[in-house]
This record gives C-alpha cells, sequence and structure tokens, in this order.
C-alpha cells in the first residue's frame, strides 16, 4: 500500500493550533546622565523583572546607549524591526510601549478601510470575461 | 561750472568774519565747513595740496609744472580783498625748524625695535586688563594646593582644625581666624598632633595637652592670631620656638616622620593618634561654620550648603571627605548585574556597553566571514 500523505484541509494560522508570539526580542536601551531616560531607568530597576517573568519566550537585553534617548526596539518573526522612543515618559508608560511591541505582529501598519478583512478567498471567486452570461451589445 | 561753494572758500580762514555778507541764515547751515575726508576732493586749484594740482604735477612729472596754477582763475575778488587784510601765516614758517631740531636731537644710540617685548603699551582704554599684573594681582588660593583623599591626611587635617577650633574657645577670640594661617610651622604642628581630645560634649574644655610646655606654646601662638593684642615681647616668641626646637631635638616629641618628608603633606605624618575629635559635635551654627572652613582649607574638600546642613558631628564631616556620604551613583548596568531576580531568569541578557553592529556581526556568524575576506584583500 503506497504510503500518502495527509491531505490538508486548512492553512496554518498562527493561533488555532498554536499560538506563537511573533515579537522575540526587546532591547532596551538607556542613557545613564540624561534626564530623557530617568522613567526608562526607573522601569528597569523596577518593573523589568515582572515584564521578563511574564514573557519568557521573549529575549530581552538591556544596554547603555550613552547620551541617546531611551528607546524599546523590538525585533519580530517576520525579520522587521520596530522602535519606540520613550524619552521623558513614565515608567507605566513605558510598560505600555512594551507591550504594545510586544503584542504586535511586525508587520507595517495598514489602514482598515472595509469592515471585514480576511484571507480567505472569496466565495464567488475570480470574475471572468469568458464565463457567466453574456450581455449583448 | 564752478560750483557756488567755491566763492566761499570756507577753507581760507579770512573768510570766516565774511560769511555772514554772502549766506544768508538759511544756506548758512549748508554752508557749513566739512569734514576733511571730503574737503579732500574739492578742486580748489589755489590750494597747493588741492586734486588739481597734484593732478598738473603727476601730468607733467615735475614739481613745477608750466601754466596757470589755478585754472580757474585763483582768488575770487573778495578772497583777494580779504587775505591783504590778514597777516601773513607764520605757523609753517615755525613749525619748519621744529622740525630740524627733533632731527638733530635724536640719539645716536637709537636702535629700532624689532619686537614688541619691553616697549610700552600704548593706545589701551585704562581698564584693569590693559595694565601688567601687579602684586595685588596674584592668585592664592584660601584651601592648599592638593586635594587630599586618603584616610590618613583626611583625619589629619580633621584633627588639626579640631584641635585649633579648642583652642580659639578656650582662648575666647573668634573661630574663624585660625584660617589666617594656611600650614603652620613644623614645630607647631608636631605639637598639635601631639594633643588629644576628650570627647565630653564642650569645644572649650576637650582638648588634653602632652604637657604644661605645650599647653603654653600653644596658647601663646594662637593668641597671636586673629586680632593682635599688644605685643609683649618678640623674644618670648622666640624662646618659645626654641624650646619646640629643643623638644625636636630631645625627641620628646613621639613619632616623628623621616626628615626629608619636609614637602609631604602634614610633615609626612600618616595617621592621627587617637579618633576622639570624631565625635565632636557640630551643633553650634558659628563653630560649625569654623570647623568645616578650616577643615575645608586643610583638606581642599568643598562643603556644599545641603551637606552643611546635613553635618552634625565632625565624623560626618570626615566622611564627606572620604566621600562615603555622597557616593557617586552607581551605573544601571552594575546595578541590573548584581539584581538577583533578573540574573534568575533565562531570557535576560545585560550589558554594560553599548552595543554595536560588530557585536551583531559577532552574534550572527558574520564575524569570521567578514574577517576573513579581509584577511584575503590583506586589509587586516
Amino acid at each position: 500500500m503506497p504510503i500518502q500523505g495527509i491531505r490538508t484541509v486548512a492553512s496554518a494560522r498562527n493561533g488555532v493550533g498554536a499560538f506563537i508570539l511573533q515579537c522575540k526580542q526587546l532591547d532596551f536601551h538607556y542613557c545613564d546622565w540624561a534626564g530623557s531616560s530617568r522613567g526608562m531607568v526607573a522601569y528597569l530597576r523596577h518593573h523589568l523583572h515582572a515584564f521578563a517573568k511574564a514573557n519568557p519566550q521573549i529575549e530581552i537585553r538591556v544596554s547603555p546607549r550613552p547620551n541617546k534617548h531611551p528607546v524599546i526596539r523590538g525585533v519580530f518573526v517576520n525579520g522587521r524591526e520596530k522602535v519606540i522612543c520613550v524619552r521623558n515618559l513614565e515608567p507605566e508608560q513605558i510598560g505600555k510601549k512594551a507591550n504594545l511591541l510586544r503584542e504586535a505582529s511586525g508587520e507595517k501598519l495598514k489602514r482598515t478601510t472595509k469592515p471585514v478583512t480576511s484571507i480567505n478567498e472569496s466565495v464567488r471567486g475570480i470574475w471572468s470575461p469568458y464565463h457567466g452570461g453574456l450581455n449583448g451589445v | 561750472m564752478r560750483p557756488s561753494l567755491r566763492l566761499l572758500n570756507l577753507e581760507v580762514p579770512s573768510l570766516q568774519g565774511s560769511r555772514a555778507l554772502y549766506v544768508c541764515s538759511g544756506c548758512r547751515q549748508e554752508a557749513r565747513p566739512r569734514p576733511i575726508a571730503a574737503r579732500q576732493f574739492l578742486r580748489h586749484a589755489s590750494n597747493a595740496d588741492s586734486l588739481s594740482e597734484r593732478v598738473r604735477r603727476k601730468i607733467w612729472g615735475t614739481d613745477n609744472p608750466p601754466g596757470e596754477k589755478d585754472p580757474y582763475g585763483g582768488q575770487g575778488v573778495l578772497e583777494r580783498k580779504f587775505s591783504k587784510q590778514q597777516p601773513p601765516k607764520q605757523e609753517e614758517v615755525a613749525e619748519q625748524p621744529e622740525e630740524v631740531e627733533d632731527l638733530t636731537l635724536t640719539d645716536a644710540s637709537y636702535e629700532p625695535a624689532t619686537t614688541w617685548a619691553g616697549l610700552e603699551r600704548v593706545g589701551h582704554l585704562n581698564r584693569w586688563n590693559d595694565y601688567p599684573r601687579s602684586e595685588a594681582d596674584t592668585y592664592e588660593s584660601f584651601a592648599v594646593k592638593t586635594k587630599h583623599n586618603q584616610k590618613g591626611p583626611l583625619s589629619l587635617a580633621a584633627h588639626q582644625a579640631a584641635v585649633e577650633i579648642c583652642l580659639m574657645h578656650a582662648l575666647n577670640k573668634p573661630l574663624v581666624s585660625v584660617c589666617d594661617v594656611t600650614e603652620h610651622e613644623k614645630p607647631i604642628f608636631d605639637m598639635i598632633y601631639e594633643c588629644k581630645i576628650q570627647p565630653n560634649g564642650e569645644w572649650s574644655k576637650a582638648l588634653e595637652y602632652p604637657n604644661k610646655r605645650t599647653q603654653d606654646t600653644l596658647a601663646y601662638i594662637f593668641e597671636q592670631i586673629g586680632a593682635q593684642p599688644a605685643a609683649p615681647a618678640a623674644e618670648e616668641t622666640a624662646e618659645d620656638l626654641v624650646e619646640a626646637s629643643e623638644l625636636e631635638e630631645n625627641g620628646e616629641i613621639a613619632d616623628e616622620p623621616a626628615s626629608d618628608s619636609q614637602d609631604a603633606p602634614f610633615f609626612g605624618y600618616q595617621d592621627v593618634q587617637d579618633e576622639g575629635f570624631l565625635s565632636l559635635p557640630l551643633t553650634d551654627a558659628v563653630t560649625k561654620f569654623a570647623y568645616l572652613k578650616r577643615f575645608s582649607q586643610l583638606s581642599g574638600h568643598y562643603f556644599p550648603d545641603p551637606i552643611m546642613q546635613q553635618i552634625s558631628t565632625v565624623k560626618q564631616a570626615v566622611a564627606y571627605a572620604q566621600g562615603e556620604l555622597n557616593k557617586k551613583p552607581k551605573k544601571l548596568a552594575e546595578y541590573l548585574a548584581e539584581d538577583q531576580r533578573l540574573l534568575s531568569l533565562p531570557n535576560v541578557k545585560i550589558f554594560d556597553k553599548r552595543r554595536t553592529t560588530l557585536h551583531r556581526d559577532d552574534e550572527m556568524g558574520r564575524k569570521k566571514i567578514i574577517e576573513a575576506a579581509l584577511r584575503a584583500r590583506g586589509l587586516l
């Protein structure tokens, strides 16, 4: 009996069987001297361990960036990066920005104009001039 | 066409009195003498140094060109009339012999300067910074030249300041005047070094002298500091110093440092004998100010106002000078590297240096390839 592959009945969708977080790395950059990093330094001192413990699948890197504003850089599975400047922000605001990068897909932002978006094929199919009823001119 | 101003010929002084004859009051304002720069371009041929005369000389190539000097006819009628009334000028005639005298009076040994060095400075605005430096302009620092950071010199400075303030308290003299003498001589410092301080809470009674002679000597010496009393005699001072030197020679002063340490701070002493002065209180504002001022002068450490407010004992002042009271803030990387909560997490990496593209190439495995390519090209 020849071996037959299992016929796919549905394409893989992230989150249908398993969910893989698209953000794989977060870099936290700060400056020891500048005042715009005050909130960032406080966040790294007091809140980073809780965030890192809650997200073990994200690699978290903390490194100084002297004489520059503090930033959070997110590296995503699709190879793209997103950077958010968090200068002069409070630790709570920085936590929200880190969460924003964590939940991002890594894709570019798109404007949604239709009420429903789907990656499934249309049930009606693509229109063809050679099929269907021909209208007389 | 000759300008109308030509008729006035304002350069001729003889016309000054006759100006009202020609010019109405309305035009008089315009007829005022012009600046020299503007008058240089007036083509008055009657003037010997006028532009037209110089052009004539240049064209003919001689100082006495032929032809009429003033092609416009010379002076006007009125000018000639008034010039006859004026006596002939004698100023120019009088000036010429002076120039000749100046030339004859020049020194034969005169040599023109080739550099500016040594020349008198002229042309300044009489401001302070235009004058050369005087003795009053020399700067002498209030504190010692070298700032002490080690524990031993700082303790010695604190001890010396405490002994001196105690002495001034006991003598009932203004405390701040101890700063008048920045550094004492070695015999005096030896006696100060020998004194001990018993922490009984009062500055005036805390000092403990090694012997009566030291007490008398120090009392006499510090009596001279500040407001000078009626000088008893200079002989006593000399006697005291002689006694002090005798003490030195007899070896009565213990822990004498090496003789080659005269230039060393605190004459080579390494540390204090007892630390009783550390518990002295600095609650009194006058004593606190005087002590911190003297300690600042001896140690080279400046005490800001907020720190001065915090300090209440001598020990705290010494601790501040040693850097224990306001330590340098630890860098965040050092703090995070010691945080056990972060160290226990496997997904957290702490770096103490900025991450560059070289680090990224190393992590991605591109560094070896890049280096190999550079070596192949002979660039590495």
